[in-house]
């Protein structure tokens, strides 16, 4: 019985193989060259002294990533001394209740500083703020909501800016700014970090229980 | 150079605000001082020919944004065609739409209120009495003037408020009066930035401003004439500051010795090699 589905499994693979001569001559040119064993006639594959063995594969050539850990780490600041000195890590923060104006601003800010070399680490916002306008009644004491204003704000972080570049780069942002955008430029902290992470409260009130 | 130049380390806490006619705000800046003093400690006293001026460059910047080309003026009101012409409704907008089919249903004969659905107080409070009302608070509304005119001369900083404006003094010079930046000859012992507070502290208005930097944004010398040249001094070389106004000055400059002027009136004013060295560092906008 297992003699007889063998000898059908070669005449079926007699048969395959008559159509796969049929198919591209350069597979014909294997199959009558060479040795071939009849299991690598199911596949397609291209034999490895092929010229194009491999040439799709590609992701040997990317770099290599390692596991994203949880937490970055915040920059360190750097001192040079004398005329050289450069600023640690600012936070260009640009806001206003007019949503086009201040993400064109941020990213103008952000171009302009491509285009003068200067470093920038991360560009990022802050969740949008919602501010309710109420407003006391004519006659009463009730108060109505008179209006719902937006609050955007749009953060560049710059890294080892010169000194002597600083002056030029605040007038430029100066004379550029929009009527209703807020500019601020500071240093970065650790709270600044902090702030854009969300408070987990279910995590703080167990480790307050756990200190308790 | 002769001056002895420390270098300070400041770290930068500044809130700007610039809100429509309103000009800035509050600037905070803290200071901390570190001296860097490996390099040059040279006193003036051991001799250059030159004496030293700190001169400041103050702005008054831009309080509005500048008009339109008739060009970009077409092409922004096409976009803002487009874009309402591919929006979708707004709340309000619906609700004015459902108001008015509601006014037309109640018209007919046949109408009953039961078979409306439950809308509560709307009846009383319509989007379109909203609309009204909205619309007579935008009529109290008068917003400011956007250019005064020629009514301001050139000693007011009120002046030009699309663009930037620097400000310049009648100083005597020798046994000349010439217009310049305001400028102040240096001390032994203090830097050039304090040179440049320090004739900015000259002037008789009470101006608030904020120094961009440590670092001088321009420099021009001179040579005394050949009369006055005594055997010290050959020259004087002059650094330039620049600083930012903050607070919006309404007090009335004398009209002969103060001038608020834009970039290209500046040839009308200065000398033209010392236009040349200022044009280096004043932007326009």
């Amino acid at each position: 019985m297992n003699y007889l589905t063998s000898i059908k499994k070669v005449i079926l693979l007699q048969n395959t193989r008559a159509l796969m001569c049929a198919a591209s001559s350069v597979q014909n040119e294997l199959l009558t060259t060479q040795k071939v064993p009849w299991g690598a006639l199911l596949t397609n594959r291209q034999y490895r002294s092929m010229p194009t063995h491999g040439i799709g594969k590609y992701r040997h050539l990317l770099p290599k990533t390692l596991p994203k850990k949880k937490k970055d780490k915040i920059q360190m600041k750097q001192i040079k001394a004398a005329s050289d000195t450069e600023f640690g890590v600012l936070n260009v923060c640009v806001s206003g209740y007019d949503m086009t104006l201040v993400e064109h601003y941020s990213q103008y800010i952000h171009n302009f500083c491509n285009h003068l070399d200067i470093k920038v680490v991360e560009s990022y916002a802050l969740p949008t703020k919602t501010t309710e306008v109420m407003v006391m009644q004519d006659q009463g004491t009730k108060m109505y909501v008179d209006g719902i204003l937006k609050t955007y704000e749009r953060f560049v972080q710059i890294s080892e800016m010169k000194a002597t570049l600083c002056p030029i780069f605040m007038e430029v942002l100066l004379k550029n700014q929009p009527e209703g955008v807020q500019l601020c430029v500071k240093e970065h902290t650790e709270a600044d970090f902090q702030s854009r992470f969300k408070a987990r409260p279910e995590l703080e009130g167990l480790i307050a229980k756990m200190n308790n | 150079m002769a001056a002895p130049f420390r270098c300070i380390y400041r770290p930068l806490w500044r809130v700007i605000t610039g809100s429509g006619r309103l000009t800035v705000g509050m600037r905070n800046i803290s200071f901390t001082e570190n001296h860097f003093s490996a390099t040059n400690h040279k006193t003036a006293s051991v001799g250059s020919p030159w004496t030293l001026h700190g001169a400041v460059c103050l702005q008054r910047l831009p309080v509005i944004s500048q008009d339109r080309n008739p060009i970009e003026e077409e092409f922004s009101g096409l976009m803002q065609q487009m874009e309402l012409e591919r929006s979708l409704l707004s709340d309000h907008e619906l609700r004015l739409l459902e108001d008015a089919a509601r006014m037309s249903r109640k018209q007919e004969e046949d109408y009953d209120s039961d078979e409306e659905e439950d809308y509560g107080d709307k009846e009383i409070v319509t989007a379109q009495d909203l609309e009204d009302a909205w619309e007579q608070k935008l009529k109290q509304f008068h917003p400011a003037q956007r250019s005064n005119g020629d009514k301001l001369d050139v000693s007011s900083s009120e002046r030009c408020l699309a663009d930037s404006l620097v400000l310049l003094i009648k100083q005597d010079v020798g046994s000349q009066k010439v217009w310049l930046l305001p400028q102040v000859q240096w001390k032994a012992g203090e830097t050039l930035r304090q040179t440049a507070e320090r004739a900015l502290a000259h002037l008789p208005a009470d101006v608030k401003a904020t120094f961009l930097g440590n670092a001088p944004c321009g420099f021009y010398k001179y040579k005394y004439p050949k009369d006055i040249q005594k055997e010290g001094s050959v020259g004087a070389k002059v650094f330039f500051f620049k600083a930012v106004m903050c607070s919006p000055n309404h007090l009335p400059l004398e009209k002969n010795s103060f001038a608020w002027v834009k970039k290209d009136e500046l040839k009308d004013f200065l000398t033209p090699e010392y236009l040349k060295q200022v044009n280096r560092f004043i932007m326009s906008l």
